[in-house]
């Protein structure tokens, strides 16, 4: 205790300047981190945007086949979210619940898709594929859910970590909850965020994967992009400018969707590759 | 040695309460890999009535109410519920209510739809879901928090709700696992008259699972003291802090001393200048040298120069007084005694302690 003040005194004793400087010099290293980084994103944004002009993003919905390649992406997406919202939602959750031995494998194989370059897999599945599936866009989109894994299963897991699912999954047992009502009323209102989370990514990387689509034949908007950049350079910038906008302004809302569901429940503020702080996310507010 | 007393109590408590059921579990045994987590636990619950389940953690509590409740299964043996074996009956049907360790509020419904879930579950409609859920809310004193969301609530406003909620199904059997373990001690001892009150009066058959044998001695109408997967003994509180069945539960329950004796005669000790008999005869094995086991309250001290042991340390606790003293063989015993009388025995007075009574004494081999 008398130590304590000491060290109190000796603190309140020391000069000004010198307290001042110590208070400031963790900022300004964060500022100069900041802003290198702020640099090397923007100055090739800004880049782009001065090659294009203003001019160019007029034009872009006009040109030829535009229409078809963003109608295509957009559908592509929401066949790839759905399906891997199907598949990666109950297929966390169970391994939660039952095989919590098994996560470390999961980890491992949902990060498979990132290892093994799209040219592998792509030429894989080209080879394996049913004939019903080749040359429809269902089997593009069925590649994606694989690409999207490693996205949406870090979602999940997350968001699962942020809740003692397991103790809500037995409450709800216990009070005449079977399965489907468990999953339907507890898990997924709790897994909301996350799921946003895992939706808004798995949109991201539909909107900007070039090397499967254009190996399958297909004129996504990437594809597009690409494709147009022969006939007008500005044109074709303006377009990928457009599109991170886009995905830009998704991963705002979902920030700020999740942002106020969580306060509003007072759940952990999960946002994209939110890390899970563990044990359950409500604390006792206010005392009795 | 497993004490069973249950058949008794079942017919005691027979007409205690409409509503609860007949709980029994015969031979129960689990394994997780090479830990033997119950061991042939046979226990019957007599309707209405509140059993603690009591143990050092690790001792098989836990997996027994979770068997129970449906969330484990066991390797051998059964529980039936009013003579039905509900091995086969998944926990969604069982008609338990749970009180969890842990908060285990759903975060995304208020408190009142945390109430009415589990009604909303046995098809109860909106407004008498929404009427009953309120009556439960308002038993447990929350009706002014019906429309927060748990993170707003305090840890023993959650766990009330969570009893209301458990209750709200009106289950046949209430499981309780520890439900007090994460509240602060002033919240504790306020919920658990209020868990017991509510108990009584709506005569539920309770399952009450702790590590605090405070909690178990004071809310139980019967306490089994668990070890190593089986019951040591069950009784009523009472009953298992004077007359303990094992040297395990004698010192698991309560302040226990350990005072050199020397067995004497068949089953007789001797011990303190007194000879006192021996609980249930000498076991096997025990001669000559032992400890005998004496509860504070059963020691008495005189001061007298040159007696057997030295004052050291005395703990008021209101009343009376813990007095620490230091018996020749360095052995050190607490006794209790009016705090009146304490306040004349200074550390390092010279005092005579001897038995308070003629009581039957457990003895354990010299440790």
């Amino acid at each position: 205790m008398a130590a304590v003040a000491d060290a109190e005194r000796a603190s309140a004793q020391l000069p000004a300047p010198r307290r001042v400087a110590e208070r400031r010099s963790f900022p300004v290293w964060r500022w100069l981190i900041l802003l290198t980084a702020a640099a090397y994103f923007l100055i090739p944004l800004y880049s782009a945007l001065r090659f294009a002009g203003f001019k160019a993003f007029t034009q872009v919905a006009s040109y030829p086949s535009f229409g078809s390649a963003f109608a295509l992406s957009i559908r592509l997406a929401v066949i790839t979210t759905v399906l891997t919202l199907v598949l990666m939602v109950p297929t966390t959750v169970y391994v939660h619940l039952r095989l919590p031995r098994l996560r470390r494998l999961m980890e491992a194989i949902t990060i498979l898709p990132i290892v093994i370059p799209p040219i592998v897999l792509i030429i894989g599945v080209l080879k394996v594929a049913p004939g019903f599936l080749l040359g429809t866009p269902n089997l593009l989109g069925l590649e994606y859910v694989i690409l999207a894994m490693p996205f949406a299963y870090r979602s999940l897991d997350a968001g699962l970590r942020s809740f003692d699912v397991r103790t809500l999954v037995e409450a709800a047992n216990s009070l005449g909850a079977g399965w489907p009502a468990t999953l339907w009323r507890v898990v997924i209102p709790n897994l909301r965020t996350a799921m946003l989370s895992a939706t808004v990514l798995t949109i991201a990387l539909v909107l900007g994967e070039y090397t499967m689509a254009s190996l399958d034949n297909f004129q996504t908007f990437p594809v597009w992009i690409v494709n147009f950049e022969q006939n007008s350079g500005t044109v074709s910038v303006a377009a990928s400018l457009l599109a991170l906008f886009v995905t830009w302004l998704l991963l705002m809302l979902i920030v700020g969707v999740g942002g106020r569901s969580a306060r509003k429940r007072g759940g952990p503020q999960v946002t994209l590759f939110t890390v899970a702080t563990g044990g359950a996310g409500a604390t006792p507010g206010e005392p009795e | 040695m497993t004490t069973n007393m249950a058949a008794g109590a079942v017919a005691g408590l027979g007409q205690a309460g409409d509503a609860g059921a007949l709980v029994s579990l015969r031979a129960l045994s689990r394994s997780f890999g090479t830990v033997r987590a119950l061991d042939g636990l046979t226990l019957d619950i007599a309707p209405g009535e509140l059993v603690a389940l009591l143990g050092p953690s690790g001792c098989g509590k836990t997996t027994a109410l979770r068997i129970v409740a449906g969330f484990e299964t066991a390797d051998a043996g059964s529980v039936t519920v009013d003579g039905h074996d509900i091995g086969p009956v998944p926990a969604a049907k069982r008609d338990m209510g749970m009180v969890f360790q842990s908060y285990s509020l759903f975060p995304n419904m208020t408190a009142l739809e945390n109430v009415g879930f589990g009604l909303r579950m046995r098809g109860l409609k909106g407004a008498s879901r929404q009427r009953k859920a309120a009556a439960l809310l308002d038993m447990v004193g929350l009706s002014p928090q019906a429309r927060q969301y748990p993170h707003q609530l305090s840890g023993g406003q959650q766990q009330r709700v969570a009893l209301a909620r458990a209750l709200a199904v009106e289950p046949r059997v209430l499981l309780l696992d520890e439900p007090l373990s994460a509240l602060d001690a002033k919240v504790r001892l306020q919920l658990r008259e209020q868990i017991r009150a509510l108990q009584q009066r709506l005569g539920t058959t309770t399952l009450f699972v702790t590590h605090d044998q405070e909690e178990a001695l004071s809310m139980a109408d019967r306490v089994g003291v668990m070890q190593g997967g089986k019951l040591a003994q069950v009784a009523a509180p009472a009953e298992l802090y004077s007359r303990p069945a094992t040297v395990f539960v004698a010192e698991f329950v309560g302040t226990m001393n350990r005072v050199p004796g020397t067995c004497a005669g068949t089953d007789e000790v001797s011990v303190l200048g007194s000879v006192v008999p021996v609980t249930g005869g000498r076991q096997a094995g025990l001669t000559g040298d032992v400890d005998v086991l004496v509860r504070p309250e059963g020691l008495t001290i005189e001061a007298v120069p040159g007696g057997n042991g030295i004052v050291t340390d005395r703990t008021f606790l209101g009343s009376l007084t813990r007095v620490s003293v230091l018996l020749s063989g360095d052995t050190e015993v607490k006794v209790d005694m009016t705090s009146a009388v304490a306040a004349s025995l200074g550390a390092g007075t010279s005092v005579r302690v001897g038995m308070a009574g003629h009581e039957p004494v457990l003895v354990a081999a010299r440790s």
